[in-house]
């Protein structure tokens, strides 16, 4: 036993993931690698049509196939209820499909060559209805309805509207959501401006591509509880949601999340094929997995939302920003899923990531027979970001300032509450804007770049910044944003932290086990993390929104308090000294002030173990501070705490091809505190690709209701050559809510490279394109037009 | 699903083809990589009969055959790409490989199956061509093991679809080792430069003495149906000097003689504008290099 013990930290460190080992050795066991004894196959059968009434289904032959258990319709299904955040979509169809990827059979068989041999058999007859691909269409006066009420034939529809609150309820006409904002008077700001911009930003369908597809597995037990294996986000608020799918009792439904391979957002809603895998289970008495393929995936899961945006708005000669005006059209798809709901985020971006005093902001969600979206890293505010920080270069060069003092002159200050309501408590947006322009040396490339720009040569140089706010402090969605924590320790002196925040590859586990060991003073090794099984672990909201290492962290930090106390209590008895002189570090209890060693902590848990009133086991629970809520205008605060961030994109376009390569990407972000430097990296880093994907190469192109690349030959990724060099830089704020100071950072590095790089090609080319992505037919088609202007 | 009834592995060339003259209904799998994803997807069916002809020694190896080089059918990109014979006499086939999809896919993926998939995007297709290659083909349908060659151009019919006849097997693929003087040049335009399909792809080469380019071969991947000859842009070069006229000439002739379709990679128009970028700037890169 060592004699003295100085104080050691592991806040700030490069710390390799916990899950590290499992998942580099090809030894993680997602859902595709789980079988349970006696399970049976899944498989859906999917619309031909992209809009069309459903005359009949025909099962018949697939139900005669050997080895088929179960077939199912919605006939089948009479209790099912619509899903989803409107409650507009009925997992297996009743009389219509609205979209390429609806559901109408399910199949459960043997194996997963008879489920698809099965499906073949079903026969359906359709009669075709008009398609809405275009959502401006969807708006016309003659528009066909893509929910109508429904009526006549479907008289069953009655009861179910009935059936405890939730109900399908018809549409008189295509518009799913709207959300309008205003803040201050906007004429009054375009009256005082000296320059104003008005112009229409399109923003494209993509899609996640975790690299595990979704899959479930779902059983009952002889007493009919539910227990599902699923790739969920959001398994406590699942939990509830499938009971009134359902009709259950919630507390008959366990879910356990296997090791899940990507969530990105995609997994925050329930699909139609969720409910459809626990029909089939109900009616076969057996487990059924269900698991996607790759095209299934392209298919039928949600996207980030496309839409089109017009923003006008204007400045002073001096570079005060006046006004903006926003409308924006949301393609909603066939459903209605969280994508409809990103405005929530995109009026942050408009109205309080730089000092503007007059907003005015309305947007449309409209059905089109179209994918639907759901939510996706950045919910909203990729699109919101892209149009803003064009708008503020264009602004810029208007006035004849250079976008970083432009930027500098109208960034917020910590302290600072914006006229919706947000409360910036620490804010290093300033000191992120100039971070990254001095690392980048951005003026100097930004000057020298507009001057080579008129000479000739086949490529060019450009640079382009931009900046984002986002809630890093949870989010405010739900009325609550909690997370509850159970701390055991056992006889060793290791730790067992139960939380109910869940881990999809973003790194939570092992950012919440330093937490503890920052507290107990035990190294990393001691500590395992408990996160999937809604039985065991206590409530959480979800993976969403940043939320994790904020929320769960100081939730954690919260048990690992308690039970620091009571060991540092138990030790000052037994030793006969003050607990506020003790001090836990490396597994022992030492002296605060020298570090002497007093026992190890293994043998205090042990001789606590004995004694009669000692528990090894505590529990708390953290929900962000109470905080102004917004109102019914969405004025109010929205988060305990905001992430800030500045990224410097370098490119270079091929004027002959319209290639444009990422060079570099500086990028500074206000992260609160570094936890895991290692972890931070990884996640900003992944999130500049996902952004570049974005920005550049990733399109899930959709003609008339049809997805035409479902498959990674032509749904572009970006490869490892693509990427740029990356520097990256931490700012430092020390939030003082989030756990050790830190703030969520999950979102934020992938929502500023689109709009960085639009700002980049401009300044290589002169060029300025508000459409994504810029795949370099985009690019060079621009540049000619440019051309024949001149 | 597709229900195979059987499985065949010839060790000899000549067991692979009386087999194949037997059994009529087979489908021959070299490295797999165009086979199974296609079968995957459902666009190729499978015929009664699987062959792997992985275990044929006579379709390997890469020799040297009078003024040839004969490049075994299952030869892989990977070994094609390494091989002393290649690198000396057609880097313009390394440089094409340096493009084939990526390290995993050059292991297992062979030039007789680039070939004989017949793909108009195709990576190997247009060097092959602009180097002059023919291809053997093996087949018994009597008593004696019978052989025929054929210049790439012709073996070509449209996308999957060749002169193969069913029950022949592509042997080799040879190459005349190129003169004194001889200049090759191969572009594949993708939008990304790893494991990307050809939106474009083209092949330049001739013979450049005194200042002039003769002997001019010219052929142009992804344009239409099959791998393409450039015969119009030959003509614009053919004897002259690489001058800016001539280069200029030359590419508006490429521009105007392919006739690609749109698809999900890239529109007519814009694929016409690559071939003449492209070959321009082809053309002015072997201009200032020689
Ligand atoms: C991820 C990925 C990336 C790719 N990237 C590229 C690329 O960049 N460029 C490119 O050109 N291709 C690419 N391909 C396609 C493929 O890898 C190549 O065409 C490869 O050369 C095919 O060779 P193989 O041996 O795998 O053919 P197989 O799949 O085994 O066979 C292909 C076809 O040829 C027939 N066949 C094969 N050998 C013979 C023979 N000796 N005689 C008669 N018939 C025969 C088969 O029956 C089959 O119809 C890619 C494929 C994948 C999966």
């Amino acid at each position: 036993m060592p004699e003295t013990i100085q104080r050691d930290s592991l806040i700030g460190k490069r710390i390799t993931k916990l899950d590290a080992p499992e998942k580099a050795g090809g030894k993680t066991r997602y859902i595709q690698d789980l079988d349970v004894q006696g399970q049976l196959y899944g498989k859906i059968l999917r619309s031909a049509r992209v809009h069309a009434r459903i005359k009949s289904i025909d099962t018949a032959a697939a139900k005669a196939l050997p080895g088929v258990h179960a077939v199912i319709t919605a006939a089948d299904v009479p209790y099912q209820r619509p899903i989803g955040v409107a409650k507009d979509h009925f997992p297996l169809k009743t009389d219509r499909v609205r979209s390429l990827r609806d559901e109408i059979a399910a199949v459960a068989a043997e194996t997963e060559a008879i489920a698809e041999a099965a499906l073949k058999l079903i026969k359906v007859e359709y009669e075709d209805l008009p398609v809405l691909a275009d959502p401006n269409d969807s708006l016309k006066p003659d528009a066909p309805l893509i929910h109508p009420e429904p009526h006549g034939a479907t008289a069953k529809h009655d009861h179910l509207k009935q059936a405890q609150g939730i109900a399908y309820r018809g549409k008189p006409d295509n518009i799913a959501m709207t959300f309008d904002y205003a803040q201050g008077d906007v004429a009054a700001g375009e009256r005082e401006s000296d320059v104003v911009f008005e112009d229409t930003f399109h923003l494209h369908y993509v899609t996640h591509c975790c690299m595990g597809v979704s899959g479930i597995i779902a059983e009952f037990d002889p007493s009919g509880n539910l227990l599902m294996y699923s790739n969920t986000q959001v398994p406590f608020l699942h939990k509830r949601e499938f009971a009134e799918i359902l009709n259950m009792d919630p507390a008959r439904i366990r879910i356990i999340q296997p090791p899940i391979g990507g969530g990105f957002g995609s997994k925050l809603d329930i699909y139609p094929f969720e409910p459809i895998t626990v029909f089939l289970a109900k009616a076969t008495g057996r487990p059924v997995k269900l698991v996607f393929t790759r095209e299934e995936e392209f298919l039928a899961s949600p996207t980030r939302q496309p839409v089109i945006l017009t923003l006008r708005s204007g400045c002073r000669k001096d570079g005060t920003l006046t006004f903006r005006t926003v409308s924006t059209l949301h393609d909603n798809g066939a459903y209605t899923s969280w994508g409809a709901t990103t405005p929530f985020v995109m009026m942050q971006t408009i109205s309080s990531l730089y000092r503007v005093p007059h907003c005015l902001y309305h947007t449309k969600a409209v059905y089109t027979n179209n994918p639907y979206a759901g939510s996706f890293r950045g919910y909203g505010n990729l699109q919101a970001t892209f149009a803003v920080e064009q708008h503020m270069d264009m602004m810029a060069a208007a006035i004849g300032m250079d976008p970083l003092a432009f930027r500098l002159k109208n960034a917020q200050d910590s302290g600072e509450v914006t006229p919706q309501g947000m409360h910036f408590k620490s804010c290093g947006f300033k000191e992120c804007l100039s971070t990254a322009a001095e690392a980048s040396g951005f003026l100097a490339k930004f000057k020298a770049n507009e001057a080579d720009k008129a000479k000739p040569g086949r490529f060019k140089r450009g640079v382009g910044m931009a900046s984002m706010l986002h809630v890093g402090g949870g989010a405010k969605i739900y009325p609550s944003d909690g997370c509850g924590t159970i701390l055991k320790m056992d006889d060793f002196g290791s730790v067992t932290l139960i939380t109910g925040a869940s881990e999809i590859g973003q790194g939570s586990e092992t950012v919440l086990a330093q937490l503890v060991c920052e507290e107990l003073g035990v190294p990393l090794s001691a500590v395992r993390v408990i996160n999937n099984d809604t039985e065991i672990t206590p409530w959480d909201v979800g993976v969403h929104a940043s939320r994790t290492t904020f929320i769960a962290g100081n939730s954690a930090i919260g048990a690992a308090k308690k039970a620091r106390g009571k060991i540092l209590d138990a030790a000052a008895k037994m030793a006969g000294l003050d607990a506020a002189d003790l001090d836990l570090r490396a597994g022992h209890i030492v002296e605060a002030k020298n570090g002497t060693v007093v026992m190890t902590l293994a043998k205090l848990l042990r001789q606590l173990h004995f004694s009669d009133k000692a528990e090894l086991v505590v529990t708390s629970f953290y929900y962000e501070p109470p905080s102004k809520h917004q109102d019914k205008h969405f004025k109010g605060d929205v988060s305990a705490a905001y992430a800030w961030a500045t990224q410097v994109v370098e490119v270079e376009v091929d004027t002959d091809t319209g290639i444009v390569r990422l060079l570099k990407v500086t990028g500074a972000h206000d992260v609160g505190r570094i936890l895991n430097r290692l972890g931070l990296e990884g996640q900003i880093e992944g999130g500049i690709v996902m952004g570049q994907g974005y920005a550049l190469t990733e399109e899930l192109m959709v003609e008339n209701g049809v997805v035409r690349n479902p498959g990674f030959r032509d749904y572009k990724l970006v490869t490892a050559p693509e990427i740029p060099e990356m520097d990256v830089r931490f700012i430092e704020t020390m939030d003082g809510e989030g756990p050790q100071g830190a703030k969520g950072v999950g979102e934020a590095p992938a929502i500023c490279i689109a709009a960085a790089t639009a700002n980049a090609i401009h300044n290589a080319t002169g060029v300025r394109i508000m459409a994504l992505p810029f795949t370099p037919e985009k690019v060079y088609r621009a540049l000619k037009a440019k051309d024949q202007h001149h | 699903m597709t229900a195979l009834d059987n499985y065949v592995a010839p060790t000899s060339l000549e067991q692979a083809v009386v087999q194949l003259q037997e059994l009529g209904e087979v489908t021959i799998l070299a490295g797999g990589t165009d086979l199974m994803p296609q079968s995957h997807a459902g666009r190729v069916k499978f015929k009664r009969t699987l062959m792997n002809i992985r275990r044929i020694p006579e379709l390997r190896g890469i020799v040297r055959e009078g003024d040839a080089i004969r490049i075994g059918a299952l030869t892989t990109i990977s070994e094609m790409m390494a091989h002393p014979l290649v690198r000396e006499h057609l880097p313009l086939l390394v440089s094409a490989g340096d493009h084939f999809a990526s390290d995993q896919i050059r292991n297992a993926g062979t030039v007789g199956g680039n070939i004989c998939n017949a793909s108009p995007a195709g990576d190997t297709l247009v060097p092959l061509m602009v180097l002059d290659a023919s291809v053997e083909l093996a087949s018994k349908p009597d008593d004696t093991l019978f052989r025929r060659s054929m210049p790439l151009p012709e073996f070509f019919v449209g996308p999957g679809k060749t002169r193969l006849a069913p029950a022949e097997l592509l042997t080799a693929v040879r190459v005349p080792i190129p003169p004194k003087g001889f200049v090759a040049r191969f572009h594949k335009f993708g939008t990304r430069p790893a494991l990307d399909i050809s939106a474009i792809s083209i092949g330049v080469a001739g013979v450049l003495k005194d200042g002039k380019f003769s002997q001019v071969r010219v052929a142009f991947g992804a344009v239409a149906p099959t791998p393409v000859c450039g015969c119009a842009t030959q003509e614009a070069l053919e004897g002259k000097r690489l001058d800016a006229a001539t280069i200029a000439a030359a590419a508006k002739a490429a521009q105007d003689e392919v006739h690609p379709i749109s698809d999900v990679r890239a529109s007519a128009w814009y694929r016409k504008e690559m071939i003449h970028n492209m070959t321009k700037r082809i053309l002015e890169d072997v201009s200032a290099n020689h």
